[in-house]
């Protein structure tokens, strides 16, 4: 994932950590082509994303299911109503595998949430599938110059065994 | 007090071809009826709070650039944690100003939090901000404005403004235009 970021030249990784997300969050620290950029509420990083997208720069926001719930006005508002463009990182909870019945009602709400502002998503489920998915994700949500979400799935990225 | 129509007046003056970011509402209205044909203003027409978020990306991307963000007391408060995403974040050339009127004046002035003690300049001290300024006239705002806009750290004012309300003109509703002009206007 990482290499397909630095292939569409993403320097900016905003993100509010979840624990699949930290995997890949821990690769990106240690490459200083990645500026990470944490968040305390996941709304703000539509908003920072948009900041770097006016000031010349590319980004992308990972997030857990549960944070696209706290960005929905946001995306609607801002990201698309102004038209800018970036990967929506989304890690699933709530989908295969989930303890937290806390996670259920949310995580299956995502893709109507997607799909009711429009917002073009595509899961990765299998691990070799991600890089084409995701370089032919990138290029679309460049070309559409919206916002495009990715959905990783708990096959891809395995589950807790808490019961 | 303050009228807000003057204190942006001041603020675009002493900005001179640096970033403004509007918050939605009354604020960015000011801001379009002082200075409208001044590229380098970002307006909000919703997503309230998120000025403070979009300054601080852009003040990110363009570490050259002292960015001011417009903000309402209202917006603020819907957004608070953006004061500690700043400071996390270790962002230096942000000038962050409230306009504060006690609430929500646009919909009829109810009150907000703002109007019963709730004091964002200790918040933003609270987050981490070294400078802050609380004004209630426009003496001690330029002064603090053109103190904020020749440092190098990030500074937070409030500026107590009465709810004397917004001019009826109004920024362009093509978002994509707004979006294209206040771009190639910051290009480096």
């Amino acid at each position: 994932m990482l290499e397909r970021f630095r292939a569409e030249d993403i320097h900016n990784l905003v993100y509010l950590p979840d624990t699949v997300m930290g995997r890949l969050l821990a690769l990106a620290e240690s490459d200083p082509f990645f500026r990470l950029t944490g968040v305390h509420r996941e709304e703000e990083a539509v908003g920072i994303v948009t900041g770097m997208h006016l000031g010349g720069q590319r980004g992308a926001m990972l997030v857990q299911n549960t944070g696209l719930g706290n960005s929905l006005n946001a995306l609607g508002s801002l990201a698309l109503a102004y038209r800018i463009p970036f990967p929506l990182v989304i890690s699933l909870r709530g989908e295969l595998g989930e303890f937290n019945p806390g996670q259920l009602h949310m995580g299956r709400a995502v893709t109507g949430c997607l799909d009711a502002l429009g917002i073009q998503h595509f899961t990765l489920r299998y691990e070799h599938e991600v890089e084409v998915v995701l370089e032919g994700a990138l290029k679309t949500c460049y070309t559409a110059q919206e916002p495009l979400a990715i959905l990783i799935s708990a096959q891809l990225t395995g589950w807790k065994d808490e019961q | 007090m303050i009228s807000r129509r003057q204190g942006t007046e001041a603020a675009v003056e002493l900005a001179g071809r640096l970033p403004i970011i509007g918050s939605v509402g009354n604020t960015t209205f000011d801001l379009f009826a002082v200075a409208e044909d001044r590229p380098e203003n970002f307006y909000l027409w919703n997503s309230m709070g998120m000025a403070s978020s979009v300054g601080l990306g852009l003040a990110l991307a363009r570490p050259d650039l002292r960015v001011v963000i417009l903000d309402g007391d209202g917006a603020l408060l819907m957004n608070l944690g953006s004061l500690c995403t700043a400071m996390m974040a270790g962002v230096r050339n942000i000038v962050h100003v409230v306009w504060d009127n006690g609430g929500w004046e646009i919909t009829g002035a109810q009150p907000a939090g703002t109007t019963y003690g709730v004091d964002l300049a200790a918040i933003a001290r609270g987050a981490g901000f070294r400078h802050t300024a609380t004004v209630d006239d426009m003496r001690a705002f330029r002064s603090a404005f053109a103190d904020a806009m020749g440092a190098d750290e990030p500074w937070f004012i409030v500026a107590h403004i009465d709810n004397s309300g917004a001019p009826k003109t109004r920024p362009t509703k093509t978002l994509t235009a707004i979006r294209d002009r206040f771009a190639s206007a910051i290009a480096s």
